[in-house]
């Protein structure tokens, strides 16, 4: 019982925090304490939720798509808490990002939750670090998405919308760091995962439909970066390029691993 | 003579200055992204045609390593950033190993019957066309194993009990299983969720000579409804062989682990007549005599080769390390007030 109340509690401050957001870039106000302690307090009571499901399946939040999807849109808004109390002149992307991740919070709650059992092939210790690794990449992404969000609505809506932000160049430069941070999760992740596909199946890679969109994310990061230093497209260019990059993560993360019925589910 | 003295300078330093501009020209990042497109392009191809495409992979791969080695050498921006360096270099060593992997490796599957030595000659599969051939090296006699199931058919730990030959000539029992391989030569063999019944046959000549073997049905419980295979007897006719198992070994709804049926009649048929042999009950076929010894099981393997592995996971955690430097760096950078 607890355990739902959290989940549903939780979401609901998400969605406060948002809301909160909104208003303030609507009203013009600075003020971003307000959100930040709504994330926090959002943070702590998912994380119950979480932890009571952790311990009566006697496994993490792993295996489908509810425990995926609910351990994402925990770790997503820890990333853009952490990335704006880090970077605090980021704090005003606030009401560009959170909307972003309301998203998966209204996909969360359509989804059937069901108890599920733990594969075999997902008892070691490469799972976690796999996992990790890939929530620090998508967490660093969705700053950068947040980021583009400005960039795309300076340029198509108000010129002089988010003011409490660096200018567009500066955050197109920003962006890009940020990416060339995420771009070296994403790479640990594929290592991580390549380890343990070793273990678990005696090859460490053999273009299975995840593998291949794995790579696909990868190289199309890279192509960013490279783009970026080479072209160095406008900012509006690479704030596009940012959320189809952000896109094709995301099907690869939530769509693959589900839609296909390859090994790569761990269960025979 | 004398006059071919300045000539010298001029002849050698032409080639010069064509090499530079062929490595200035290799080194563009153009290439790059026309390499990495290339890469995409095939990878694509290979999903919309459902196609098996590594190798292929091969070419931007050695493109890029060419591109990243011009790079390297003409770029002196690339140089005096260290992490960028690093991490360069590490992508040139990786993009290299996985080539020299993709040349010298083995990937296939073996069956083996338990109470019987590995067999080379029975691995199925490909081998790269530098791949060393060691396999005839790798004995190990297959003991015995399990493979639980919870209820729904789901599988569950695989243990499985091989014996090993260790120096002062003996023999060592090693339990491999899941996530551990058995490690011989360069080659690991993982247990796999392929495993079945098979038949042990003693083929009688007319002569009196006789030779025994092993016969696999298909794998268990995936194949449960399909226990038969054929068997060319040795000069003689094509038998149909077939496992009737009365009661069913698994049970959809419960836990179950897979063992040998306690109830099964082995049977054959060969030229139209039909027999049913219980473990030790012999049949005439032609002039020859068959003889159904025992019903055993057989555990399936796959075998894996590839010597880069330790180096592909240590070039490709430097190269992250590098590029992790540099990123930290510059996000630092931008961190404060200041303009980047
Ligand atoms: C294929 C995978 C590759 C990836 C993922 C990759 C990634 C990167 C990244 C992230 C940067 C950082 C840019 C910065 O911080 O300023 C960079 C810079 C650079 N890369 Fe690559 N790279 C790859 C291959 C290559 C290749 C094949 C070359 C060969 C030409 C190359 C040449 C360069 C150069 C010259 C720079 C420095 C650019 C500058 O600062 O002017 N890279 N690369």
């Amino acid at each position: 019982m607890l355990e739902t109340y959290s989940l549903f509690a939780g979401l609901g401050l998400y969605a406060a925090a948002t809301l909160a957001a909104l208003v303030n870039a609507a009203r013009r106000r600075p003020g971003t304490g307000v959100v930040l302690l709504l994330v926090a307090a959002a943070l702590s009571v998912h994380a119950v939720s979480i932890g009571l499901r952790w311990q009566r399946l006697d496994h993490g939040p792993y295996v489908d798509m509810f425990e995926v999807l609910s351990s994402n849109v925990w770790s997503l808004h820890a990333a853009v808490l952490a990335g704006v109390l880090l970077l605090p002149r980021l704090r005003a992307l606030l009401p560009a990002v959170l909307p972003v991740l309301q998203i998966l919070v209204a996909w969360l709650v359509t989804l059937e939750v069901r108890d599920t059992v733990f594969p075999v092939t997902y008892d070691t210790v490469w799972l976690p670090v796999h996992v990790l690794l890939g929530k620090a990449f998508l967490g660093i992404t969705v700053l950068s998405v947040g980021g583009s969000v400005v960039i795309l609505w300076r340029r198509c809506v108000a010129p002089a919308g988010f003011a409490a932000l660096p200018s567009t160049k500066l955050l197109d430069e920003i962006n890009f760091r940020l990416l060339l941070l995420a771009f070296v999760f994403e790479c640990l992740m594929l290592l991580a995962g390549a380890v343990w596909a070793q273990d678990a199946w005696g090859r460490y890679w053999d273009w299975d439909p995840l593998e291949t969109w794995s790579f696909l994310t990868w190289l199309a990061l890279a192509g960013y970066l490279h783009l970026r230093v080479t072209v160095r497209p406008p900012p509006e260019a690479s704030a596009l390029a940012i959320l189809a990059i952000f896109v094709i993560a995301f099907g690869t993360f939530f769509g693959m691993p589900f839609v296909s019925t390859a090994p790569h589910k761990g269960m025979i | 003579m004398g006059s071919a003295v300045p000539a010298r300078p001029a002849m050698a330093a032409a080639p010069h200055r064509t090499a530079g501009r062929v490595l200035v020209a290799a080194a563009s990042l153009w290439w790059t992204l026309v390499w990495m497109a290339a890469a995409g392009l095939i990878l694509a191809a290979g999903l919309a045609l459902d196609a098996p495409v590594g190798a292929w992979l091969a070419l931007p791969c050695f493109g890029l390593c060419v591109n990243l080695a011009a790079a390297l050498g003409v770029n002196e921006r690339l140089r005096r950033q260290p992490g960028l360096l690093v991490f360069h270099v590490g992508l040139a060593v990786l993009a290299l190993l996985a080539a020299a992997g993709r040349l010298t490796a083995l990937n296939g599957t073996v069956e083996v019957t338990q109470g019987t030595p590995f067999e080379a000659g029975h691995v199925e599969g490909r081998a790269a066309p530098l791949h060393p051939w060691r396999l005839d090296r790798v004995g190990f006699v297959q003991g015995p194993f399990s493979i639980g199931y919870d209820p729904g058919m789901l599988r569950r730990h695989t243990r499985s009990t091989v014996h090993v030959p260790v120096a002062d000539g003996g023999w060592e029992s090693v339990e491999i299983g899941d996530d551990r391989p058995l490690k011989m030569f360069g080659y690991r063999f993982y247990t796999s969720p392929n495993k079945g019944y098979a038949v042990v046959l003693t083929h009688i000549a007319a002569d009196g000579a006789s030779r025994t073997g092993a016969v696999h049905l298909p794998s268990y419980p995936l194949n449960e409804h399909r226990q038969a295979n054929r068997w060319p007897m040795p000069g003689g006719p094509v038998v149909d062989l077939w496992l009737h198992m009365p009661e069913p070994v698994l049970d959809e709804n419960a836990a179950w682990s897979f063992r040998l049926p306690e109830e099964a009649t082995l049977v054959v048929e060969a030229g139209g007549a039909r027999h049913e042999l219980k473990p030790g009950q012999e049949v005439p076929i032609g002039a020859a005599r068959l003889r159904y010894d025992e019903l055993r099981a057989w555990m399936g393997y796959t075998v894996f080769y590839d010597p880069t592995l330790p180096w592909l996971a240590a070039a490709a955690l430097v190269a992250s390390a590098g590029l992790g430097w540099h990123a930290v760096g510059k996000i630092r950078a931008v961190s404060g007030d200041g303009d980047a």
